[in-house]
Order: C-alpha cells, then structure tokens, then sequence
C-alpha cells in the first residue's frame, strides 16, 4: 500500500495510540497531542489562518471605535472612550440609516417571498415538464449576474439620455423622466432589481418541499372535486408555511447584513438619493473613500455588528421556539 | 392526477401560465437589452437610446472591446482569480473541514466556535479596511482580489457536514492500515465528495467572478482591474456624465463617453462565459440552495 509508505515518511513520531500518557501536566500533554495530530494541523492551518487574518484581526481593529483614530498614530490613537457613541446617538444621520436598513430589507423580505413563493405554486401546477424546466431555468439565471451587471443595464434602461424607458416614452410624446431625481421611486426600483435577482433561487427551496408533497393528498382531493385552485390553496400552500415562517425568520436575522453590494453598485455617489437608499454599510464604504472620521465611522459599524449579533440570536430564538412546537429543530446554532 | 375538465380549472392553468411567461419576460427582458444594443450601430444608439430592436446592426462594440487593452487585462485578471481562488478556497476549506469532521479530534467543537463566530459578529468595514491595507500590507497586489474571500465559513460548514456524512467505516479502517490523514482526505475524501465540491467550487466560484469590492477596496494604484470593476467605473462614468448633461450651458463632447455599444458589449462578454457553463451546471446550484436551507 503506498499510503502507508508515505504515512511513515509524513509523521516519523506518530505514537500507535493517544491513549498512552500517563499523568503529566497539561502543557506536555498539549504538545504530545499535537504532535501525533501534525498532519491535522498542517491541514487545517491555512484555514485557520486566513480566518485569523481576515476577521478576528479585524475584530480587533474594532477598538478604533473608541479612539480619535489618525492615520499617523493608527491603532495607537489616543483614547476618547464613548465619544464616538455620543456622537452617534445624537446624529441624525444613524436614525436615517437604520430606518432605511430595516425598511428596503423589509420591502426586499415581503417581496421576494411573495414572488418566490407564488412562482413555486404556480410551476408547481404546470403540467408541461419542458415548460417547467425552461422557466425554472430562466428565472433562476439573474441569481449568476454581479450587482456591477445589474447596475449597468439598469441604468440602459433608465438612462435619462439613452434609456429604454424614456428612448420608448418620448416616442409617444410624452416628457423624458429624470429617475436619478426622484429619491422616493428608488426604494421600489431596488426592491425590483431585488425580486427580478432573487425570485428563482428563492423559488427551489420551495419547489423541493412541494415535491415532497404526497400526490395522494392532490388526487383524494380531485376524487372530492376540489378545483385545482382549491388544492392548491388548501394542500401546497400550507405545505410551504412552515419553510416561509423559518425562511422569513432567518432573513430577519441576517436583516443587518444584507447584500448591499446591491444598493452601493447601484446608488454609487448619487448624493440626491442618499435620503432613501443610504443604509449603514454604504455610508461606510463611503466614509472610507472619502478619508472622512474613522473613529466615529467604525462606532457606526461596531453599532451594526452589535445590532445584528442580536438579531440573528432573536431569530435563532424564535425559530427554536417554533420548530420545538413542531417537534423539528430548523435553528442555525 | 386526473385531469379536469373544468371551466375554473382551466382559467386557473391559463392565468399561471399567463403569470409565469410574464416573469419570464420579465427576467429575459435585461439581457435582451443588453444584447440587441451591443450589437447596434453606435450612431442609431446616440439618436434613439437603447431601444429593444435594432435599426442597423453592427460588430463594432465588439471589435472595439476587444482592442482596448484594459478589458482584455480586466478579463485575464478575472479568469486568473476566479481559477485560482476557487481552487485555493477549495483546498484550504476541505483541508479545515475534514478535521472539523473527525469525531476523534478533541477541540473539534472550538474549532467550530472558531469559524462560527465572524458568521454572527462581522467585524465592521473600516477595521477591515484599515487592518488589511496597514497591518498586512494587503493592496495593489493580484492576491488582495483572492485571500480575504478564500475561506467562507458557511461553505466551510457545508462541506463538514458533507465530510461528517460520508460512511466512516472507510476512513476508519483506513486509517486503522496506517494511512495518514493527509492520504485520508485526498485519496478517499475528496473523491468521494466530488458532487459537494463542484456546488461549493461553483457558488465561490460565481463569486470570484462577479467581486468587485475587494478591487474597489484594496486596488488604487494598480495597473491591472478586474472586469467588474472596469464595468463599476463605466457605470459611474455615465451617471456623472448624466449629471452633468443636465445642466444647460455644459458641453460635453459625446466622442469622450466610451461609447454606448461598448458599455453593452463588456456586459455581454462577463456574463457570457457563466451563460455558456449554466445549462451544465445548474444542477450543482440547485442542490446548493437546498443544501443551505439544512441545518448548518
């Protein structure tokens, strides 16, 4: 077996069993552990490394947020404890951009249940396999297009020189709209861009669970001249509840950190339409391109992280509840 | 099921089909824009805009994309990242995952604290930003666009537990013959897991290919940009260009803007490659997405 050959070149001090050490302390027993597990270590090492590197380093820059950070002194800044914080609670601009977080989120969670749950049923009913596949298929392709993609057609479309929609408007005679100028139309056109991307990814998961369906319920139902929008209402539809409810839940615990690629790829440096769509990790993408204050900016992200740890735990929560009532565990931890 | 004959029943089919062809236009609608405008005549695009149908056709976006140096960089950098950052985070992931899914590894639960914890406290955007750039110098190099997304920890739990599942007897008594965890994993592991390794090396994969804030992040002074950050400048070009057009009393020579067709035609060539692999492997992103819905 040439593994074996290679086993004995790769670990020389690999003792037959761990089992072996007598009473030492824990430091030598430490030692004997990871050498006899060497190979293990190498393998997970760079894993573990990257994940030091590229979050709990950072996590520990977090401490800027109680500093009066310059880029001289860095992570040496001079201390100013909470300051940050008091600015921040008295700034209007925190209260705009958590108001504005939780209510695009919230417009993208409504929607984009509703549309993926329908689309779901609705293929669901179709008979045609072929139709079936191309649909799934179709809907399911701008789930693969980057933000940048997205933005770049968007604004084909509403360009206010070149767009489809005002290229095809003025044809009926009708006044070219400036949509860069209206802030309140904007949280619909992101939620838009949100239904059109997420729709057919958000639909498989139901599509598994009403395939799962027993087809006798449908058929017992037909013999007892249930219409076919009958069965649908009263057999698939609470079929998909409880995935909705845990679905729902979990998007709600992740409504802090929400894909808002979206919104920065889209928005840009658009100052007029910051009243709608600023929403924290945008103001801080520009912050740091602006060079403004990096204390108070990282205070506004540690609020984030703080306010989003304590979601995701209420949702664990609240799908812990619900899923214990139906005998079932659906929590992430 | 039988099939009714009813009156509802058939106004029920007719309005689901009508429903779902309509959100199939809906989704196809962007790229048939996209499409019919990079192949239009540039001049027909200044006069009419992007218009579903083209009144004369042409190639020239095209043969201009493919002149211009930077996109063809920008495509080389992005084919470079996406290969190579896919196959790392791969190997790095399937590395820490299998000793995550050894059963007689002490310490196994810390380490999934470990990877668990950035999932639920994410460390903000300016210490990030500042720790990568100043204290590992990470910036204006190819690697800044492939390390920091390399090891995702929800991936990283899927293919635990796709490790975690695959019969032990195996790797027991392989490992009972001697064989060294390293033989383990890539000689027994890995080739039995390749159906959850394509899903994951996708999903990165798609990734890879579609990041643009490491390179808006961590590039500045560099010669070389991906594509979807050469796609973000023009995106942002043409809206303050827009901005400007507004105003009355600013010119602007309309032979500066990168012209209309070319904007459309580097849309279509970095969707294009993911358009050319989808029917393939859409199977892979099925499971994927059902796969996350499973306890993680």
């Amino acid at each position: 077996m040439t593994s074996l050959t290679k086993n004995l070149i790769n670990s020389q001090s690999l003792p037959p069993t761990q089992a072996i050490a007598p009473k030492t302390n824990i430091l030598q027993k430490t030692i004997r552990y990871i050498r006899a597990n060497g190979i293990l270590f190498l393998l997970g090492a760079p894993a573990v490394i990257l994940i030091f590197l590229f979050s709990y380093i950072p996590m520990m820059g977090t401490v800027i947020a109680f500093q009066d950070y310059s880029p001289r002194t860095r992570f040496l800044s001079p201390w100013v404890g909470l300051n940050n914080f008091r600015l921040l609670v008295e700034s209007p601009l925190v209260i705009r951009l958590v108001t504005n977080t939780l209510l695009l989120n919230t417009m993208f969670i409504v929607t984009t249940t509703f549309f993926a749950v329908t689309s779901a049923l609705l293929l669901n009913e179709v008979r045609s396999t072929s139709f079936k596949r191309v649909a799934q298929s179709v809907m399911f392709l701008p789930f693969f297009m980057g933000w940048t993609i997205v933005a770049m057609v968007l604004f084909g479309l509403i360009d206010y020189q070149v767009g489809t929609i005002n290229a095809i408007i003025t044809k009926f005679g009708m006044e070219r709209v400036i949509v860069t100028d209206k802030p309140e139309l904007w949280p619909w056109i992101l939620t838009t861009i949100r239904v059109w991307k997420g729709t057919g990814s958000g639909c498989i998961i139901y599509l598994a669970v009403l395939v799962s369906v027993d087809p006798q319920q449908y058929e017992a139902a037909a013999m007892d001249g249930a219409s076919r929008w009958q069965r649908m209402t009263y057999i698939s539809l609470p079929a998909l509840i409880p995935v909705v409810i845990l679905l729902v839940l979990l998007d709600i615990g992740r409504i802090f950190f929400g894909d808002f690629g979206m919104i920065y790829a889209v928005i840009g440096d658009k100052a007029n339409l910051y009243s709608t769509t600023d929403v924290i990790d945008t103001y801080l993408l520009r912050a740091l391109r602006n060079n403004s204050n990096y204390g108070f900016s990282a205070a506004v992200g540690l609020l984030q992280s703080i306010l989003g740890f304590i979601c995701i735990f209420g949702s664990n929560w609240l799908v812990k509840i619900y899923s214990q009532r139906r005998g079932e565990d659906y929590t992430i931890f | 099921m039988r099939e009714s004959k009813s009156l509802g029943d058939r106004v029920f089919s007719l309005s689901a089909y009508f429903y779902l062809i309509l959100f199939i236009l809906f989704c196809l609608l962007p790229f048939w824009i996209m499409i019919i405008a990079s192949f239009t005549d540039d001049i027909v695009l200044r006069q009419d805009g992007y218009l579903p149908w083209a009144r004369v056709w042409s190639l020239e976006a095209y043969r201009w994309v493919f002149k211009g140096s930077e996109i063809r960089t920008g495509y080389m950098v992005t084919v470079f990242i996406t290969v190579v950052g896919t196959l790392g985070s791969l190997l790095v992931m399937s590395g820490l995952a299998y000793v995550m899914s050894l059963k007689r590894l002490k310490w196994r639960n810390w380490i999934a604290l470990y990877v668990f914890l950035p999932m639920v406290f994410a460390p903000g955007l300016i210490p990030w930003f500042i720790t990568t750039r100043n204290l590992l110098g990470l910036h204006d190099n190819i690697w800044a666009l492939i390390l920091p997304m390399m090891v995702q920890p929800f991936w990283l739990f899927v293919l635990r537990n796709f490790f975690a599942a695959l019969p032990s007897e195996i790797m027991e008594s392989a490992h009972i013959d001697g064989a060294s965890d390293a033989t383990i994993l890539f000689r027994i592991v890995l080739p039995l897991s390749k159906p959850a390794l394509a899903t994951v090396g996708l999903f990165i994969a798609v990734a890879y290919w579609n990041d643009w804030f490491l390179s808006l992040m961590l590039l500045d002074f560099a010669e070389f940009a991906p594509l979807s950050l050469i796609i973000l400048k023009m995106v942002n070009n043409l809206q303050s260009i827009q901005d400007a057009m507004k105003y009355p009393g600013v010119s602007i020579n309309l032979g500066d803007i990168p012209t209309l067709g070319v904007r459309m035609a580097t849309a279509c060539i970095t969707i294009g490659p993911i358009i050319l692999v989808y029917p393939f492997v859409q199977r892979y992103f099925v499971t994927g997405l059902t796969m996350g819905s499973i306890k993680g």
